[in-house]
Protein backbone atom coordinates (compact mmCIF):
# COMPACT_ATOMS: atom_id res chain seq x y z
CA UNK A 1 0.00 0.00 0.00
CA UNK A 2 2.90 2.71 0.99
CA UNK A 3 6.36 2.29 -0.25
CA UNK A 4 9.15 4.46 0.61
CA UNK A 5 12.23 3.77 -1.71
CA UNK A 6 15.22 6.14 -0.48
CA UNK A 7 13.64 8.39 0.55
CA UNK A 8 15.47 11.72 1.26
CA UNK A 9 13.67 15.07 2.21
CA UNK A 10 15.74 18.24 2.49
CA UNK A 11 14.14 21.23 3.15
CA UNK A 12 16.07 24.68 1.69
CA UNK A 13 15.84 27.46 4.18
CA UNK A 14 17.63 30.73 3.58
CA UNK A 15 21.03 30.00 5.84
CA UNK A 16 21.51 25.99 5.47
CA UNK A 17 19.68 22.92 4.44
CA UNK A 18 17.76 20.87 6.93
CA UNK A 19 17.76 17.27 6.34
CA UNK A 20 14.29 15.84 7.65
CA UNK A 21 14.60 12.48 6.40
CA UNK A 22 17.50 10.42 5.21
CA UNK A 23 17.54 7.09 2.51
CA UNK A 24 14.04 6.05 4.36
CA UNK A 25 12.68 2.94 2.46
CA UNK A 26 9.87 1.18 3.98
CA UNK A 27 6.86 -0.93 3.02
CA UNK A 28 3.56 -0.72 4.70
CA UNK A 29 1.37 -3.21 3.49
CA UNK A 30 -3.06 -2.73 3.35
CA UNK A 31 -4.73 -3.27 6.19
CA UNK A 32 -1.72 -2.65 8.37
CA UNK A 33 -1.63 -0.65 11.59
CA UNK A 34 1.47 1.66 11.99
CA UNK A 35 2.84 3.21 14.85
CA UNK A 36 5.54 5.72 13.75
CA UNK A 37 7.52 7.28 17.28
CA UNK A 38 10.93 9.53 17.20
CA UNK A 39 11.93 12.33 19.18
CA UNK A 40 10.99 15.78 18.36
CA UNK A 41 12.56 16.44 14.93
CA UNK A 42 12.99 13.17 13.85
CA UNK A 43 11.19 13.50 10.45
CA UNK A 44 7.42 11.99 11.39
CA UNK A 45 5.30 14.74 10.45
CA UNK A 46 7.84 15.30 7.30
CA UNK A 47 7.44 11.56 6.74
CA UNK A 48 3.51 11.56 6.74
CA UNK A 49 3.71 15.17 4.76
CA UNK A 50 5.03 13.47 1.58
CA UNK A 51 2.17 10.62 1.88
CA UNK A 52 -0.11 13.84 1.75
CA UNK A 53 1.81 15.27 -1.33
CA UNK A 54 2.38 18.17 1.06
CA UNK A 55 5.66 17.81 0.07
CA UNK A 56 7.64 16.62 -2.39
CA UNK A 57 10.64 14.15 -1.30
CA UNK A 58 14.42 15.76 -2.64
CA UNK A 59 15.46 12.40 -3.91
CA UNK A 60 13.73 8.58 -3.82
CA UNK A 61 10.19 7.53 -4.62
CA UNK A 62 6.78 7.66 -2.33
CA UNK A 63 4.28 5.73 -3.82
CA UNK A 64 0.65 4.75 -2.59
CA UNK A 65 -1.07 1.85 -4.36
CA UNK A 66 1.88 1.85 -6.23
CA UNK A 67 1.36 5.56 -8.00
CA UNK A 68 4.33 7.03 -8.01
CA UNK A 69 3.39 10.43 -6.11
CA UNK A 70 6.34 12.22 -7.46
CA UNK A 71 5.03 11.22 -10.58
CA UNK A 72 1.32 12.37 -10.35
CA UNK A 73 0.12 15.28 -12.35
CA UNK A 74 -0.61 18.04 -10.18
CA UNK A 75 -4.64 18.08 -11.66
CA UNK A 76 -4.61 14.49 -10.08
CA UNK A 77 -3.66 15.05 -6.77
CA UNK A 78 -7.15 15.58 -5.10
CA UNK A 79 -8.30 12.66 -6.16
CA UNK A 80 -5.32 11.22 -4.43
CA UNK A 81 -5.67 12.51 -0.97
CA UNK A 82 -9.44 11.28 -1.48
CA UNK A 83 -8.12 7.86 -0.93
CA UNK A 84 -6.98 8.73 2.34
CA UNK A 85 -8.22 10.42 5.44
CA UNK A 86 -6.26 12.14 7.61
CA UNK A 87 -6.38 13.77 11.58
CA UNK A 88 -4.19 15.92 13.29
CA UNK A 89 -2.90 17.53 16.58
CA UNK A 90 -4.88 21.10 16.01
CA UNK A 91 -8.44 18.67 14.93
CA UNK A 92 -8.45 21.55 11.93
CA UNK A 93 -12.22 22.04 12.48
CA UNK A 94 -14.52 25.16 11.47
CA UNK A 95 -15.64 26.77 14.30
CA UNK A 96 -18.37 28.32 12.93
CA UNK A 97 -19.90 24.93 11.68
CA UNK A 98 -21.58 22.26 13.44
CA UNK A 99 -20.21 18.78 14.36
CA UNK A 100 -22.68 17.87 11.71
CA UNK A 101 -21.96 20.68 8.54
CA UNK A 102 -17.94 20.41 9.43
CA UNK A 103 -18.16 16.38 8.14
CA UNK A 104 -20.62 16.99 5.73
CA UNK A 105 -18.10 20.08 4.34
CA UNK A 106 -15.33 18.03 3.70
CA UNK A 107 -17.50 15.36 1.76
CA UNK A 108 -19.28 18.03 -0.18
CA UNK A 109 -16.35 19.57 -1.16
CA UNK A 110 -15.17 15.94 -2.70
CA UNK A 111 -18.42 15.90 -5.09
CA UNK A 112 -20.28 13.65 -2.88
CA UNK A 113 -23.52 13.59 -3.43
CA UNK A 114 -26.06 15.20 -0.82
CA UNK A 115 -28.13 11.65 -0.69
CA UNK A 116 -24.97 10.28 0.05
CA UNK A 117 -24.17 12.80 2.68
CA UNK A 118 -27.05 12.65 4.50
CA UNK A 119 -27.09 8.93 5.17
CA UNK A 120 -23.31 8.88 5.79
CA UNK A 121 -22.91 11.87 8.02
CA UNK A 122 -24.55 10.27 11.26
CA UNK A 123 -23.24 7.01 10.33
CA UNK A 124 -19.46 8.44 11.07
CA UNK A 125 -20.47 10.43 13.76
CA UNK A 126 -22.40 7.41 15.35
CA UNK A 127 -18.95 5.65 14.95
CA UNK A 128 -17.24 7.69 16.95
CA UNK A 129 -19.97 7.68 19.42
CA UNK A 130 -21.14 11.72 18.69
CA UNK A 131 -24.34 10.93 16.98
CA UNK A 132 -26.30 12.76 19.75
CA UNK A 133 -24.04 16.04 19.54
CA UNK A 134 -24.77 16.47 15.84
CA UNK A 135 -25.85 19.89 16.20
CA UNK A 136 -23.12 21.72 18.58
CA UNK A 137 -20.24 23.84 17.43
CA UNK A 138 -16.41 22.48 17.82
CA UNK A 139 -16.17 25.03 20.91
CA UNK A 140 -19.01 23.48 22.73
CA UNK A 141 -17.06 20.01 22.63
CA UNK A 142 -14.25 18.52 24.68
CA UNK A 143 -11.18 17.99 22.86
CA UNK A 144 -11.22 14.51 22.77
CA UNK A 145 -14.72 14.92 21.62
CA UNK A 146 -13.17 17.49 19.30
CA UNK A 147 -10.53 15.02 18.02
CA UNK A 148 -13.57 12.51 17.46
CA UNK A 149 -15.14 14.93 14.93
CA UNK A 150 -12.00 15.19 12.87
CA UNK A 151 -11.69 10.90 12.94
CA UNK A 152 -15.58 11.05 11.64
CA UNK A 153 -14.41 13.59 8.96
CA UNK A 154 -11.60 11.64 7.74
CA UNK A 155 -13.82 8.47 7.56
CA UNK A 156 -16.78 9.88 6.23
CA UNK A 157 -15.89 9.41 2.08
CA UNK A 158 -14.31 5.68 2.99
CA UNK A 159 -10.90 6.44 2.79
CA UNK A 160 -8.40 3.14 2.79
CA UNK A 161 -5.58 4.68 4.28
CA UNK A 162 -5.96 6.57 7.51
CA UNK A 163 -3.31 9.19 8.70
CA UNK A 164 -2.69 10.45 11.66
CA UNK A 165 0.00 13.28 13.20
CA UNK A 166 -0.11 13.07 16.74
CA UNK A 167 -3.67 12.71 17.41
CA UNK A 168 -3.50 12.92 20.72
CA UNK A 169 -0.90 15.87 21.41
CA UNK A 170 -3.96 18.04 22.92
CA UNK A 171 -6.06 15.26 24.36
CA UNK A 172 -5.91 14.58 28.22
CA UNK A 173 -4.18 10.62 28.80
CA UNK A 174 -7.41 8.85 29.38
CA UNK A 175 -9.32 10.84 26.01
CA UNK A 176 -6.13 9.40 24.20
CA UNK A 177 -6.55 5.69 25.23
CA UNK A 178 -10.17 6.23 23.84
CA UNK A 179 -9.10 8.18 20.75
CA UNK A 180 -6.40 4.93 20.08
CA UNK A 181 -8.98 2.59 20.60
CA UNK A 182 -10.75 3.97 17.89
CA UNK A 183 -8.20 3.62 15.60
CA UNK A 184 -7.96 0.23 16.11
CA UNK A 185 -11.49 -0.37 15.48
CA UNK A 186 -10.91 1.22 11.91
CA UNK A 187 -8.13 -1.04 10.89
CA UNK A 188 -10.42 -3.80 11.92
CA UNK A 189 -12.31 -3.09 8.70
CA UNK A 190 -9.21 -3.34 6.98
CA UNK A 191 -8.65 0.12 6.71
CA UNK A 192 -4.54 0.91 7.01
CA UNK A 193 -3.97 3.29 9.94
CA UNK A 194 -0.59 5.25 10.06
CA UNK A 195 -0.18 7.29 13.65
CA UNK A 196 2.29 9.37 14.65
CA UNK A 197 2.49 9.88 17.98
CA UNK A 198 5.18 10.49 20.85
CA UNK A 199 3.18 8.30 23.39
CA UNK A 200 5.47 5.79 23.90
CA UNK A 201 3.35 4.34 26.91
CA UNK A 202 0.71 4.29 25.15
CA UNK A 203 1.82 2.77 21.97
CA UNK A 204 3.45 -0.11 23.95
CA UNK A 205 0.28 -1.06 25.62
CA UNK A 206 -1.66 -1.03 22.68
CA UNK A 207 0.99 -2.61 20.13
CA UNK A 208 1.06 -5.33 22.68
CA UNK A 209 -2.76 -5.68 22.54
CA UNK A 210 -3.36 -5.77 18.99
CA UNK A 211 -0.33 -6.28 17.57
CA UNK A 212 0.48 -3.42 15.43
CA UNK A 213 3.97 -2.44 14.29
CA UNK A 214 5.90 0.48 15.71
CA UNK A 215 8.60 2.39 13.46
CA UNK A 216 10.60 4.52 15.02
CA UNK A 217 12.43 7.37 13.25
CA UNK A 218 15.80 9.08 14.93
CA UNK A 219 17.10 12.05 13.36
CA UNK A 220 15.90 11.18 9.42
CA UNK A 221 16.17 7.13 9.66
CA UNK A 222 14.18 4.53 10.51
CA UNK A 223 16.33 3.45 13.81
CA UNK A 224 13.44 0.45 15.09
CA UNK A 225 11.10 -1.93 12.77
CA UNK A 226 9.20 -4.27 15.01
CA UNK A 227 8.17 -5.83 11.65
CA UNK A 228 11.82 -5.81 10.59
CA UNK A 229 14.22 -6.35 13.42
CA UNK A 230 17.38 -6.07 11.03
CA UNK A 231 16.39 -2.24 10.49
CA UNK A 232 17.56 -1.93 14.36
CA UNK A 233 20.67 -3.93 13.61
CA UNK A 234 21.30 -2.37 10.53
CA UNK A 235 20.76 1.53 11.61
CA UNK A 236 23.16 0.99 15.15
CA UNK A 237 26.35 -0.39 12.53
CA UNK A 238 25.60 2.78 11.10
CA UNK A 239 25.54 4.65 14.34
CA UNK A 240 28.62 3.41 14.91
CA UNK A 241 30.44 3.51 11.67
CA UNK A 242 29.73 7.25 11.56
CA UNK A 243 31.59 7.46 15.64
CA UNK A 244 33.97 6.31 14.48
CA UNK A 245 34.81 8.30 11.91
CA UNK A 246 34.20 11.13 13.66
CA UNK A 247 36.16 10.07 16.18
CA UNK A 248 38.92 9.36 13.70
CA UNK A 249 38.56 13.05 12.26
CA UNK A 250 39.22 14.40 15.70
CA UNK B 1 -19.94 18.92 -11.24
CA UNK B 2 -23.22 17.95 -9.78
CA UNK B 3 -25.90 20.14 -9.49
CA UNK B 4 -26.28 20.09 -5.95
CA UNK B 5 -22.71 20.43 -5.56
CA UNK B 6 -23.21 23.90 -8.00
CA UNK B 7 -26.15 25.04 -5.92
CA UNK B 8 -23.87 24.65 -2.57
CA UNK B 9 -20.80 26.55 -4.28
CA UNK B 10 -22.97 30.14 -5.36
CA UNK B 11 -24.55 29.59 -1.72
CA UNK B 12 -20.75 29.80 -0.26
CA UNK B 13 -20.05 32.49 -3.12
CA UNK B 14 -22.79 34.57 -1.85
CA UNK B 15 -22.30 33.67 2.20
CA UNK B 16 -18.71 35.10 1.96
CA UNK B 17 -20.25 38.42 0.67
CA UNK B 18 -22.29 38.51 3.18
CA UNK B 19 -19.46 37.78 5.75
CA UNK B 20 -17.58 40.27 4.55
CA UNK B 21 -20.36 42.80 4.04
CA UNK B 22 -18.62 45.90 4.42
CA UNK B 23 -16.01 44.81 1.94
CA UNK B 24 -18.35 43.75 -0.47
CA UNK B 25 -20.33 46.92 -0.11
CA UNK B 26 -17.31 49.28 -0.42
CA UNK B 27 -15.91 47.17 -3.34
CA UNK B 28 -19.58 47.28 -4.82
CA UNK B 29 -20.20 51.40 -3.92
CA UNK B 30 -16.18 51.92 -6.12
CA UNK B 31 -17.29 49.36 -9.01
CA UNK B 32 -20.83 51.04 -9.33
CA UNK B 33 -19.08 54.76 -9.22
CA UNK B 34 -16.56 53.16 -12.23
CA UNK B 35 -19.81 51.87 -14.31
CA UNK B 36 -21.68 55.51 -13.57
CA UNK B 37 -18.50 57.76 -15.06
CA UNK B 38 -17.72 55.23 -17.95
CA UNK B 39 -21.75 55.60 -18.66
CA UNK B 40 -21.77 59.13 -18.24
CA UNK B 41 -18.73 59.36 -20.75
CA UNK B 42 -20.80 57.18 -22.93
CA UNK B 43 -23.47 59.37 -22.63
CA UNK B 44 -21.81 62.53 -23.54
CA UNK B 45 -20.20 60.91 -26.17
CA UNK B 46 -23.39 59.93 -27.84
CA UNK B 47 -25.12 63.14 -27.68
CA UNK B 48 -21.86 64.46 -29.72
CA UNK B 49 -22.12 62.64 -31.61
CA UNK B 50 -25.90 62.68 -32.78
CA UNK B 51 -25.61 66.61 -32.62
CA UNK B 52 -22.48 66.61 -35.28
CA UNK B 53 -24.21 64.25 -37.14
CA UNK B 54 -27.46 66.50 -36.96
CA UNK B 55 -25.45 69.66 -37.74
CA UNK B 56 -23.88 67.45 -40.74
CA UNK B 57 -27.30 66.77 -41.88
CA UNK B 58 -27.72 70.69 -42.07
CA UNK B 59 -25.30 70.57 -44.54
CA UNK B 60 -27.28 73.43 -45.96
CA UNK B 61 -25.98 76.55 -46.47
CA UNK B 62 -28.79 79.11 -47.17
CA UNK B 63 -28.12 81.79 -49.71
CA UNK B 64 -30.45 84.81 -49.47
CA UNK B 65 -30.95 86.25 -53.29
CA UNK B 66 -31.54 90.26 -53.05
CA UNK B 67 -35.35 90.80 -54.20
CA UNK B 68 -36.35 91.11 -57.41
CA UNK B 69 -33.73 89.97 -59.68
CA UNK B 70 -34.14 89.05 -63.06
CA UNK B 71 -34.26 85.21 -64.46
CA UNK B 72 -31.24 86.35 -65.91
CA UNK B 73 -29.58 87.24 -62.94
CA UNK B 74 -30.43 84.25 -60.90
CA UNK B 75 -29.21 82.32 -63.59
CA UNK B 76 -25.53 84.20 -63.20
CA UNK B 77 -25.97 83.65 -59.26
CA UNK B 78 -26.69 79.99 -59.99
CA UNK B 79 -23.97 79.24 -62.54
CA UNK B 80 -21.66 81.32 -60.35
CA UNK B 81 -22.39 79.24 -57.12
CA UNK B 82 -22.14 76.10 -59.07
CA UNK B 83 -18.70 77.04 -59.98
CA UNK B 84 -17.03 77.17 -56.69
CA UNK B 85 -15.33 74.02 -55.86
CA UNK B 86 -16.69 72.31 -53.20
CA UNK B 87 -20.05 72.64 -53.64
CA UNK B 88 -21.74 69.74 -54.71
CA UNK B 89 -25.62 70.62 -54.76
CA UNK B 90 -27.88 73.75 -55.73
CA UNK B 91 -31.34 74.24 -55.16
CA UNK B 92 -33.23 77.09 -56.34
CA UNK B 93 -36.25 77.54 -54.07
CA UNK B 94 -38.30 80.09 -55.04
CA UNK B 95 -40.12 82.94 -52.45
CA UNK B 96 -43.92 80.61 -53.07
CA UNK B 97 -41.98 76.81 -51.90
CA UNK B 98 -40.76 78.80 -48.64
CA UNK B 99 -44.15 80.13 -48.36
CA UNK B 100 -45.24 76.30 -48.59
CA UNK B 101 -42.68 74.92 -46.14
CA UNK B 102 -43.91 77.21 -43.40
CA UNK B 103 -46.95 76.43 -44.28
CA UNK B 104 -46.66 72.96 -43.75
CA UNK B 105 -44.15 72.98 -40.78
CA UNK B 106 -46.13 74.86 -38.93
CA UNK B 107 -49.53 73.29 -39.28
CA UNK B 108 -52.17 75.25 -38.72
CA UNK B 109 -55.83 73.68 -38.16
CA UNK B 110 -57.08 72.82 -41.62
CA UNK B 111 -59.41 75.41 -41.92
CA UNK B 112 -56.43 78.46 -41.77
CA UNK B 113 -54.24 78.56 -44.58
CA UNK B 114 -50.58 80.51 -44.56
CA UNK B 115 -50.55 79.82 -48.42
CA UNK B 116 -53.85 81.11 -49.24
CA UNK B 117 -53.22 84.07 -46.50
CA UNK B 118 -50.45 85.42 -48.58
CA UNK B 119 -50.65 84.12 -51.90
CA UNK B 120 -50.87 87.91 -53.59
CA UNK B 121 -47.72 89.13 -51.34
CA UNK B 122 -44.88 86.69 -50.66
CA UNK B 123 -42.67 88.59 -47.23
CA UNK B 124 -39.65 85.50 -48.41
CA UNK B 125 -36.93 86.05 -50.74
CA UNK B 126 -36.06 83.40 -52.93
CA UNK B 127 -32.94 81.49 -51.98
CA UNK B 128 -30.86 78.90 -53.01
CA UNK B 129 -29.66 75.87 -50.80
CA UNK B 130 -26.11 74.68 -51.30
CA UNK B 131 -24.90 71.52 -50.13
CA UNK B 132 -20.60 71.52 -49.95
CA UNK B 133 -18.97 67.92 -50.18
CA UNK B 134 -17.14 68.30 -47.19
CA UNK B 135 -17.92 70.56 -43.98
CA UNK B 136 -13.90 70.91 -43.76
CA UNK B 137 -14.07 72.55 -46.96
CA UNK B 138 -17.26 75.43 -46.02
CA UNK B 139 -15.12 77.87 -44.10
CA UNK B 140 -13.21 78.31 -47.75
CA UNK B 141 -16.28 78.24 -49.58
CA UNK B 142 -18.57 80.96 -47.56
CA UNK B 143 -16.98 83.97 -48.09
CA UNK B 144 -17.46 83.02 -51.82
CA UNK B 145 -20.69 82.83 -51.85
CA UNK B 146 -21.30 85.92 -50.03
CA UNK B 147 -19.07 87.49 -52.81
CA UNK B 148 -21.63 86.67 -55.79
CA UNK B 149 -23.50 89.67 -56.80
CA UNK B 150 -26.99 89.10 -56.11
CA UNK B 151 -26.17 87.68 -52.69
CA UNK B 152 -27.44 89.56 -49.86
CA UNK B 153 -26.84 87.18 -47.12
CA UNK B 154 -25.79 83.40 -45.88
CA UNK B 155 -27.40 81.04 -43.10
CA UNK B 156 -24.91 78.34 -42.23
CA UNK B 157 -25.68 76.34 -38.68
CA UNK B 158 -22.15 75.02 -39.59
CA UNK B 159 -19.76 77.12 -37.93
CA UNK B 160 -19.84 75.43 -34.84
CA UNK B 161 -19.35 72.32 -37.01
CA UNK B 162 -15.17 72.89 -36.49
CA UNK B 163 -15.64 72.68 -32.83
CA UNK B 164 -17.64 70.44 -32.48
CA UNK B 165 -15.39 67.79 -34.22
CA UNK B 166 -12.44 68.57 -32.40
CA UNK B 167 -14.73 68.28 -29.64
CA UNK B 168 -15.55 64.75 -30.48
CA UNK B 169 -12.32 63.32 -30.74
CA UNK B 170 -11.22 65.17 -27.80
CA UNK B 171 -14.07 63.06 -25.79
CA UNK B 172 -13.51 60.03 -27.48
CA UNK B 173 -9.81 59.84 -26.68
CA UNK B 174 -10.58 60.80 -22.54
CA UNK B 175 -13.75 57.75 -22.68
CA UNK B 176 -11.08 55.40 -23.71
CA UNK B 177 -8.53 56.54 -21.43
CA UNK B 178 -11.28 56.32 -18.92
CA UNK B 179 -12.41 53.29 -19.31
CA UNK B 180 -8.84 51.97 -18.98
CA UNK B 181 -8.16 53.74 -15.83
CA UNK B 182 -11.45 52.87 -14.30
CA UNK B 183 -11.10 49.28 -15.45
CA UNK B 184 -7.59 48.72 -13.79
CA UNK B 185 -9.27 50.27 -10.66
CA UNK B 186 -12.01 47.95 -10.79
CA UNK B 187 -9.92 44.94 -11.45
CA UNK B 188 -7.42 45.82 -8.05
CA UNK B 189 -10.56 46.75 -5.86
CA UNK B 190 -12.54 42.96 -6.59
CA UNK B 191 -8.37 41.67 -6.69
CA UNK B 192 -8.51 43.31 -2.78
CA UNK B 193 -11.73 42.14 -1.58
CA UNK B 194 -11.50 38.55 -2.57
CA UNK B 195 -7.70 38.46 -1.08
CA UNK B 196 -9.29 39.51 1.86
CA UNK B 197 -11.93 37.02 1.73
CA UNK B 198 -9.10 33.91 0.47
CA UNK B 199 -7.74 34.85 4.09
CA UNK B 200 -10.53 34.88 6.02
CA UNK B 201 -11.56 31.71 4.95
CA UNK B 202 -7.42 30.31 4.49
CA UNK B 203 -8.53 27.79 7.45
CA UNK B 204 -11.45 26.48 5.32
CA UNK B 205 -9.52 26.03 2.20
CA UNK B 206 -6.93 24.35 4.34
CA UNK B 207 -9.02 21.51 4.86
CA UNK B 208 -10.72 21.53 1.50
CA UNK B 209 -7.18 21.19 0.13
CA UNK B 210 -6.31 18.34 2.58
CA UNK B 211 -10.08 16.43 2.10
CA UNK B 212 -9.57 16.33 -1.84
CA UNK B 213 -11.35 19.34 -3.07
CA UNK B 214 -9.83 20.06 -6.66
CA UNK B 215 -8.73 23.62 -7.50
CA UNK B 216 -11.55 24.63 -9.13
CA UNK B 217 -14.29 23.53 -6.82
CA UNK B 218 -12.39 25.43 -3.85
CA UNK B 219 -11.87 28.47 -6.64
CA UNK B 220 -15.50 28.35 -7.77
CA UNK B 221 -17.63 30.52 -4.62
CA UNK B 222 -14.83 33.20 -5.04
CA UNK B 223 -15.35 33.77 -8.72
CA UNK B 224 -19.03 33.19 -7.67
CA UNK B 225 -18.61 36.27 -5.17
CA UNK B 226 -16.63 38.36 -7.72
CA UNK B 227 -18.50 38.05 -10.20
CA UNK B 228 -21.86 38.19 -8.45
CA UNK B 229 -20.67 41.94 -6.69
CA UNK B 230 -19.81 43.13 -10.45
CA UNK B 231 -23.59 42.15 -11.95
CA UNK B 232 -25.01 43.53 -8.90
CA UNK B 233 -22.97 46.98 -9.54
CA UNK B 234 -24.17 46.86 -12.88
CA UNK B 235 -27.65 46.45 -11.85
CA UNK B 236 -27.46 49.26 -9.64
CA UNK B 237 -25.43 50.90 -11.67
CA UNK B 238 -27.61 50.80 -14.97
CA UNK B 239 -30.93 51.91 -12.11
CA UNK B 240 -29.22 54.68 -11.36
CA UNK B 241 -27.91 56.04 -14.82
CA UNK B 242 -31.36 55.22 -16.72
CA UNK B 243 -32.98 56.97 -14.17
CA UNK B 244 -30.64 60.11 -14.38
CA UNK B 245 -30.43 60.57 -18.03
CA UNK B 246 -34.15 60.09 -18.26
CA UNK B 247 -34.64 63.12 -15.74
CA UNK B 248 -32.08 64.65 -18.00
CA UNK B 249 -33.66 64.14 -21.33
CA UNK B 250 -37.10 65.64 -19.63
CA UNK B 251 -35.08 68.41 -18.58
CA UNK B 252 -33.72 69.45 -21.43
CA UNK B 253 -36.81 69.24 -23.35
CA UNK B 254 -38.54 71.65 -20.83
CA UNK B 255 -35.42 74.34 -20.93
CA UNK B 256 -35.04 74.61 -24.82
CA UNK B 257 -33.51 77.72 -26.06
CA UNK B 258 -31.82 79.02 -29.90
CA UNK B 259 -28.42 76.73 -29.38
CA UNK B 260 -30.30 74.07 -28.02
CA UNK B 261 -32.58 73.94 -31.44
CA UNK B 262 -29.58 74.67 -33.30
CA UNK B 263 -28.74 71.23 -32.17
CA UNK B 264 -31.35 69.39 -32.74
CA UNK B 265 -33.62 70.48 -29.32
CA UNK B 266 -33.65 66.74 -27.99
CA UNK B 267 -30.72 64.48 -26.65
CA UNK B 268 -30.95 60.57 -27.74
CA UNK B 269 -33.76 59.03 -26.49
CA UNK B 270 -33.66 56.84 -23.63
CA UNK B 271 -34.79 53.82 -25.21
CA UNK B 272 -32.16 54.06 -27.80
CA UNK B 273 -29.07 53.86 -25.57
CA UNK B 274 -30.60 52.07 -22.19
CA UNK B 275 -30.06 48.70 -23.11
CA UNK B 276 -26.46 49.38 -24.49
CA UNK B 277 -25.86 50.66 -20.89
CA UNK B 278 -27.11 47.43 -19.21
CA UNK B 279 -24.99 45.17 -21.37
CA UNK B 280 -22.03 47.23 -21.03
CA UNK B 281 -22.13 47.08 -17.60
CA UNK B 282 -22.90 43.43 -17.26
CA UNK B 283 -19.95 42.72 -19.37
CA UNK B 284 -17.52 45.38 -17.77
CA UNK B 285 -18.51 43.45 -13.99
CA UNK B 286 -18.65 40.53 -15.55
CA UNK B 287 -14.92 40.19 -17.61
CA UNK B 288 -13.20 42.52 -14.99
CA UNK B 289 -14.75 40.62 -11.71
CA UNK B 290 -13.67 37.91 -13.26
CA UNK B 291 -10.29 39.20 -14.27
CA UNK B 292 -10.30 40.59 -10.87
CA UNK B 293 -10.81 37.23 -8.86
CA UNK B 294 -8.78 35.24 -10.94
CA UNK B 295 -5.80 37.44 -10.69
CA UNK B 296 -6.43 36.98 -6.72
CA UNK B 297 -6.56 33.50 -6.35
CA UNK B 298 -4.03 32.55 -8.57
CA UNK B 299 -1.39 33.35 -6.16
CA UNK B 300 -3.64 32.29 -2.87
CA UNK B 301 -4.66 28.95 -3.62
CA UNK B 302 -1.61 27.37 -4.77
CA UNK B 303 -1.93 23.76 -3.82
N1 LIG C 1 9.05 23.74 6.32
C1 LIG C 1 10.24 23.46 6.87
N2 LIG C 1 11.32 24.20 6.53
C2 LIG C 1 12.53 23.91 7.04
N3 LIG C 1 12.76 22.93 7.90
C3 LIG C 1 11.72 22.15 8.27
C4 LIG C 1 10.41 22.38 7.77
N4 LIG C 1 9.59 21.46 8.30
C5 LIG C 1 10.36 20.69 9.12
N5 LIG C 1 11.63 21.10 9.10
C6 LIG C 1 12.74 20.48 9.80
O1 LIG C 1 12.80 19.12 9.45
C7 LIG C 1 13.05 18.32 10.59
C8 LIG C 1 11.96 17.29 10.79
O2 LIG C 1 10.76 17.97 11.05
P1 LIG C 1 9.40 17.22 11.37
O3 LIG C 1 8.34 18.22 11.45
O4 LIG C 1 9.23 16.14 10.39
O5 LIG C 1 9.69 16.61 12.80
P2 LIG C 1 8.73 15.80 13.77
O6 LIG C 1 9.35 14.48 13.97
O7 LIG C 1 7.36 15.85 13.30
O8 LIG C 1 8.86 16.64 15.11
P3 LIG C 1 7.75 16.92 16.24
O9 LIG C 1 7.64 15.68 17.06
O10 LIG C 1 8.33 18.05 17.02
O11 LIG C 1 6.52 17.28 15.55
C9 LIG C 1 13.21 19.28 11.75
O12 LIG C 1 14.58 19.49 11.96
C10 LIG C 1 12.54 20.54 11.28
O13 LIG C 1 13.19 21.66 11.83
MG1 LIG D 1 5.52 16.74 13.93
Amino acid sequence: MIDFEHVTKIYETKNDENVALEDVSLHIDEGEFVFVLGHSGAGKSTFLKLMLMEEKPTEGVVAINGQDLTRIKRRKVPYMRRQMGCVFQDFRLIPTMTVYENVAFAMRVTNISTKTIKSRVPFALSLVGLEDKMDRLPDELSGGEQQRVAVARALAHGPKLIIADEPTGNIDPEMSMDIMQLFEAINKVHITVVVVTHEHELVHKLAAKYNNRIITLAHGQIADDTAHPEVAREYAARMAERESEEVYAE
Amino acid sequence: MRFSSFTYLVGQGWHNMRANRLMTFASMGVLTVCMLLVGAAFLVGINIDAMVEYIGEQNQTIVYLQDGLTEEQTAAVDSAIRAIPGVVGVTYVSPEEVLQRYDSELQLDSRTSLAAAFADDIPFDANYIVVVDDLKNLSGILPQLLAIDGVTDLRSPLELSEVFLSLQRAITYAGYGMVGVLALVSIVIINNTIRITVFSRRKEIGIMKLVGATNGFIRFPFFVEGVTSGLLSAAIASGIICGAYYALIRWYGEHQNNITQMFGGSLVPLQEVWYILVVAFAAFGFVLCGIGTATSIRKHLNV
